[in-house]
């Protein structure tokens, strides 16, 4: 079974090679069960009577489906959940827009301050969110009350502090560094200049880290919670993590309606998981490869 | 500045280049700074501003709303008076420094037909102009605030905005610190212009520069040091006249002291392998053991200033310290170890790895959720009930204040436990359960990718020679791997220190508090009691110690990670 090159060349006998196989299979299940048994429960105890749920069964003695309907009502789960797509794809809308754009120019662009420039951005990566999270919301708060429209429970307090990341910008400066200077030499014989080099030659050959990009910050901006839990008060505009929050503790002692409620929360990003799931595993290990 | 210089026609002497060539450049700088200006200006505003402004927040009294400046006593309550102390070196280290780059620049210049005495007077003026600046800001800001409290909802209109921003610029203060700085920035270009007509050399800008932040550091080094003294001396005279023993002078003597003695004795332990002799080597350790343990006794003091902080701060540190402790050592052995498992390419690999993924991908509310009904206090609840089932007693888990060691010696009968050795609470432990069940999966799948940079040849050729699989693993594989293990280490500290949402979910009232990292100590005290200046201070206590933790880290580095 063991197909190591390596192996080979030991000449172990076949029975340990086999035992050996065995239990690795037998550890990595353990692992499962223990990485699986939290939503095995989950699942369960979202289909059982509110008595069941109380009491110590593993499995429902009947389905009961009607605990996700009372969730899904009780708490305006389809509003947010309309409000966290909404977010999210505006939030990457600007940061995807405005990352690519300082990271060619940091990249592939000579121009007096650069690096300093690069050096204080990198330099704020530093900072701990607690810090900057009670100006911000001083800042928020006074912007919404002098500008043309509210920030508070709207949504520019929830998108446009996070469309300039320092982090997209130095993955992505770091891949669009690689790129051949012959190939932008060949644009601008065509008459091409910086956007058209970056429109049609850069963004195609970088899918990669564009991808990294997009699924951290859909994972950041579907779990955050204690940056909408300030600038949010109404369901209007508050996304699911909050909603499911503020859910857990309306539920209270009913069980089964709270991980109705969970695993309501859990469906979209579990299902997108579970479609994309190489590209997601890949791109989180890319992120990691700085070493 | 570099860059941009030898462009100007005239500097360095060339003078032979074409307009369209010229314009051409411009173009290209015009581009560059066009293209970056929506991300600087964002992350200026929502990320490098706010240090400013937290700074200034949290030198007030500011419970909701602005209150009176009340300076560092916002610091004194959470750290005592390491405040001044911590102030008092920060200023004494910024003079330190500056006084390491005019004897660096003097040096430099030395070759050089440059003054050194003459360049320093556009480096002051230029110091003092963004000195200045920062001046004219501060007076500035507390205005444009109050604009948002001057515009009633209703009457929301832009002319309204711009009168009252007209008349936040015109206050008399905010008038005479702009006077000020436009006097200072005419006069240090003047100054700087002279200097660069006098000497035309690309050294003399470079060294205009270097000294204009080595007078900064002058400049906030004396004004902290001036400032840092009157408000020891308000609080001096005040426990004076109350009758109290202030003793502020002798800890700060006492610790400046001892801080000093350590550096002094680890000078001369660094220095101690140097020695010819065995006997001159022992004389030298045996020198630096008196020193440190000198200066270890007089930073004893340490813990007793500390004692008259502010205990959250305390408990909120020891539980951010017991939660990477608890988290980061056992997360990354499992990890590892299934990841070597993983890549032996079985088959259904691809699958194990997926499940092992799952709980990073899944929503931290909902995971966290599940969780809290898991490891509830009820005795139905699973956990408990399988506790039943292996005849044990059912525990109160993420209701248990109580901290695990206290709880264990008390089943094996021992009385008196001594509260030090009480560990981190029960809930704390359910919470780093937690943290490792989410975060194996994440650790695995980078460990997966170091894995596979690791070239074949190494551990074929190891094994070609006789190594047995632990050798291979033990000489070949886990030093290939320190640098993953290194990224990991320091994403995983960061990470306990950014700790939230999961802790938020699950802290319940009955654990008093014992579960609170610090992330979470600083948002209560801000998101629950309101305490915007008191919470910013405690911020920047937090800021401090991943500064101190940054340094040290770059410290070790180099030494102990294999790049290969």
């Amino acid at each position: 079974m063991a197909r190591r090159p390596g192996s080979a060349h030991r000449h172990q006998k076949p029975s340990f090679v086999i035992l050996r196989t065995i239990f690795t299979y037998l550890i990595l299940c353990v692992g499962v069960c223990i990485a699986i048994f939290p939503f095995f429960w989950m699942i369960s105890t979202s289909l059982m009577s509110l008595g069941e749920a109380q009491g110590t069964r593993m499995i429902p003695s009947e389905i009961h489906l009607e605990n996700y309907v009372d969730a899904w009502n009780e708490a305006d789960f389809s509003v947010y959940m309309w409000n966290s797509t909404r977010i999210t794809l505006l939030t990457l809308a600007g940061e995807l827009t405005f990352s690519i754009l300082a990271a060619y120019a940091f990249a592939r662009i000579k121009f007096p301050g650069r690096d300093l420039i690069f050096t204080i951005l990198l330099s704020t990566m530093m900072i701990p969110a607690m810090v900057t999270i009670i100006p911000n919301f001083l800042t928020v708060t006074w912007l919404g009350r002098i500008g043309p429209i509210g920030w508070i429970n709207n949504w520019p307090a929830l998108t446009i502090p996070f469309m300039g990341s320092v982090f997209s910008i130095f993955l992505l400066r770091q891949f669009f560094a690689q790129i051949p200077d012959e190939l932008y030499d060949a644009v601008q014989m065509d008459g091409g200049g910086h956007l058209r080099f970056l429109w049609s030659i850069v963004l195609p050959l970088s899918k990669a880290p564009l991808m990294v990009i997009i699924v951290l910050s859909f994972i950041g901006t579907w779990n955050a919670l204690a940056w909408p839990m300030l600038v949010t008060n109404s369901p209007a505009w508050r996304p699911i993590a909050v909603g499911l929050y503020s859910f857990i503790g309306e539920a209270g002692q009913r069980t089964n309606l709270m991980m109705a409620g969970a695993f309501i929360a859990v469906i979209p990003i579990l299902v997108l998981y579970f479609f994309t799931q190489r590209q997601f595993t890949e791109s989180i290990a890319r992120s990691g490869l700085k070493g | 500045m570099k860059a941009h210089e030898p462009q100007r026609p005239g500097l360095g002497g060339i003078r032979s280049r074409l307009i369209s060539h010229w314009l051409h450049t411009w173009r290209e700088y015009l581009t560059g700074y066009l293209m970056i200006a929506p991300s600087v200006l964002l992350i200026f505003v929502f990320g490098i501003f706010p240090v400013g402004f937290a700074l200034f927040v949290s030198v007030h009294r500011w419970r909701l709303r602005r209150g009176d400046i009340i300076g560092l006593d916002n610091y004194t309550s959470i750290i005592g008076n390491l405040a001044y102390l911590l102030v008092f070196a920060l200023a004494v280290g910024a003079l330190v420094w500056a006084f390491f780059q005019f004897r660096r620049i003097y040096r430099s210049l030395a070759d050089t037909p440059v003054w050194f005495w003459l360049l320093n007077i556009p480096g002051a003026l230029l110091a003092a102009a963004s000195l200045g600046f920062v001046r004219w800001t501060v007076v500035l800001l507390p205005n444009i605030l109050d604009i948002a409290n001057k515009i009633p909802g209703a009457e929301r209109t832009r002319e309204l905005f711009m009168q009252l921003l007209g008349e936040a610029f015109r206050v008399p203060e905010v008038v005479q610190a702009r006077s000020v700085m436009f006097w200072l920035i005419g006069a240090s270009l003047v100054a700087f212009s002279v200097g660069l007509y006098l000497w035309r050399t690309p050294v003399n800008l470079q060294s205009q520069g270097w000294l204009a932040t080595a007078w900064a550091g002058v400049g906030i080094g004396g004004v902290l040091l001036k400032y840092v003294y009157a408000e020891m001396m308000t609080d001096f005279n005040e426990a004076v006249q109350a009758g109290v023993d202030p003793g502020i002078f002798p800890q700060l003597i006492s610790i400046s002291t001892g801080v000093i003695l350590l550096f002094i004795g680890w000078k001369i332990w660094q220095r101690a392998k140097d020695q010819p002799t065995t006997f001159l080597f022992f004389l030298r350790l045996f020198g630096a053991m008196v020193f440190i343990v000198g200066g270890w006794i007089m930073v004893g003091e340490l813990p007793v200033i500390v004692a008259a902080g502010d205990p959250d701060l305390w408990v909120g540190l020891r539980a951010t310290l017991f939660y990477s402790l608890g988290t980061i050592p056992f997360q990354l052995s499992i990890s590892l170890f299934l990841a070597i498992l993983l890549f032996q390419n079985l088959r259904g690999s691809q699958f194990f790895r997926m499940i092992f993924f799952l709980p990073y991908v899944t929503p931290t509310v909902a995971s966290a959720a599940i969780f809290r009904q898991l490891f509830s206090n009820r005795q139905q609840a699973p956990i408990n009930a399988g506790l039943k089932i292996l005849g044990l007693e059912h525990l109160q888990w993420l209701w248990e204040p109580k901290g695990v060691f206290q709880l264990m010696a008390g089943s094996l009968g021992v009385e008196a436990w001594p509260s030090w050795a009480n560990g981190p609470s029960l809930a704390l432990v359910v919470i780093m359960i937690y943290s490792i069940w989410v975060f194996v999966g994440y650790d695995t799948i980078i460990y997966l990718a170091g894995l596979g940079n690791i070239p074949r040849e190494m551990s074929e050729a190891a094994e070609v020679d006789g190594a047995s699989r632990m050798q291979v693993f033990r000489f070949i594989t886990f030093p290939m791997l320190s640098p993953t293990t290194y990224f990991l280490t320091i994403i995983s500290v960061i990470g306990t220190f950014k700790a939230f949402n999961h802790i938020w979910v699950m802290r319940l009232e009955a654990a008093l508090g014992t579960a609170d990292t610090i992330s979470v100590v600083i948002f209560t005290e801000f998101f629950e009691k309101l305490r915007y200046g008191y919470a910013s201070a405690m911020a920047f206590v937090l800021f401090a110690i991943i500064l101190f933790l940054t340094f040290l880290n770059s410290k070790i580095q180099g030494s102990k990670v294999f790049y290969g």
